[in-house]
């Protein structure tokens, strides 16, 4: 019963590490290496999703591509860990739950 | 287009877009020409990329300037990819991206453009979709198009039979005009032409040879394959009018990237070597204001042995061989 539930909580984020995913295989490619920070803005907005689900996640994502401009001085930017690692990723990117069967 | 969100945030765009267009038009007819007609739409087409892309030299002239940086930390650079030389697991590539990251900061050099001036383009190319959708069906822009305007450009016509409105799958479906096919087609050739033709400009001349041993670089190999794949799904499905936009951008970077691979190259790139050549041969080739060459003269070997002491006949000999 909980890994219903846990499976249908990481649903939206789910799907949207499925599009950032394409994404970052079909059209990031087009244009090559343009971002100024490392990680660059869509795998950190993956992986601020991933940990933190699609509303807080894409608003970090936003906020990070808003501050990736020409005058911005770029380096490194991780996204702050969580306190808690609640859940495990596929290697695909997938969020599952840790515990449990799977 | 039907998405209202969208539609909100480039009403702006839009309405500058068409301000833009409008002011061209009134400019080509003022000068005589046709205001119906599909030439002088084009050419409204045609000043609207001309007015975006100046805007963006800022922009750009910033990029080229952090690239001249770049040369002060080439032995930085070739450092830390000495570091990972011949390491291709994920881990490395990451440790070695991140600490290249943390340079160009460091050094304020950052080569990178962000992906401003794309974002920047693109709610301009959907707002002349959107213009372009609409004026197909004779509607009024959101502002300066209006109308009369609207209808004129939602009828022009190329060559009396190519609406700019239409797109290749379009007249597909409808069964011609055929003249709008070939006009697609050609454009796509020529957008094609024009990508490869500045890729690989900038990939075999205007690289320093630093950036050619990046990931980065085979990565810009694989873009230039696959563009053109991008460029037939596009042309097939875009309006003319909206090729015509993108035909004219990509033209404007190839010039661009052409001055500036002749004016201005990559330090230690081909394209600098044959500049300095070309200055050499008209005498005036400037010295290098402390820069040094990316090629800097190998130290000799320090060694802790001590120099035998030379006979003043034998020093001479030697002397005389180099």
């Amino acid at each position: 019963m909980m890994s219903v539930v846990t499976a249908i909580v990481l649903l939206p984020r789910n799907l949207a590490v499925l599009i950032l995913r394409g994404y970052r295989a079909v059209i990031s490619p087009l244009y090559g290496d343009v971002c100024r920070y490392y990680p660059s803005c869509s795998s950190y907005t993956l992986q601020a999703i991933q940990q933190r689900g699609v509303v807080v996640g894409s608003a970090m994502g936003l906020y990070r591509i808003a501050r990736c401009h020409p005058w911005a001085k770029g380096g490194i930017d991780d996204v702050p860990p969580v306190r808690r690692q609640r859940y495990r990723l596929t290697p695909f990117g997938f969020v599952v739950a840790s515990h449990g069967k799977g | 287009m039907e998405i209202p969100f969208l539609d909100t945030i480039l009403w702006p765009i839009k309405w500058v877009v068409e301000l833009i267009l409008v002011a061209w038009h009134y400019l080509w007819t003022f000068i005589g020409l046709d205001p119906a007609a599909g030439l002088t739409w084009v050419l409204s087409i045609v000043g609207l990329v001309l007015v975006v892309r100046a805007a963006l030299i800022p922009i750009f002239v910033r990029q080229i300037k952090s690239q001249r940086k770049m040369l002060e930390v080439a032995p930085q650079l070739k450092k830390i990819q000495d570091k990972y030389k011949g390491k291709k697991d994920q881990f490395s590539r990451e440790a070695m991206s991140r600490e290249t990251m943390e340079l160009y900061r460091r050094t304020g050099t950052n080569p990178l453009a962000s992906c401003l001036p794309l974002l920047l383009q693109m709610p301009i190319f959907f707002s002349l979709f959107s213009v372009l959708n609409n004026a197909q069906k004779g509607l009024a822009g959101v502002g300066p198009l209006n109308a009369e305007l609207g209808k004129q450009f939602g009828d022009a016509t190329l060559f009396g039979v190519a609406p700019l409105h239409d797109t290749f799958i379009g007249a597909w479906n409808a069964g011609g005009p055929w003249q709008v096919m070939l006009i697609a087609g050609l454009m796509v050739v020529l957008m094609t032409a024009s990508q490869f033709y500045t890729q690989l400009q900038i990939m075999a001349k205007n690289q320093s040879p630093e950036a050619k041993n990046s990931p980065m670089f085979k990565q810009q190999r694989i873009l230039l394959y696959i563009l053109p794949l991008v460029f037939v799904f596009s042309g097939v499905a875009f309006p003319l009018g909206v090729m015509f936009y993108w035909l004219t951008s990509n033209l404007w970077t190839m010039g661009q990237q052409f001055l500036v691979i002749r004016n201005m190259p990559t330090p230690g790139s081909e394209a600098a070597k044959a500049r300095e050549a070309r200055l050499a041969k008209k005498g005036k080739l400037e010295p290098t204001k402390g820069a040094p060459a990316i090629e800097s003269i190998p130290e000799p070997p320090k060694t802790t042995q001590r120099q035998q002491p030379v006979n003043k006949n034998r020093a001479k000999k030697q002397g005389d061989k180099k």
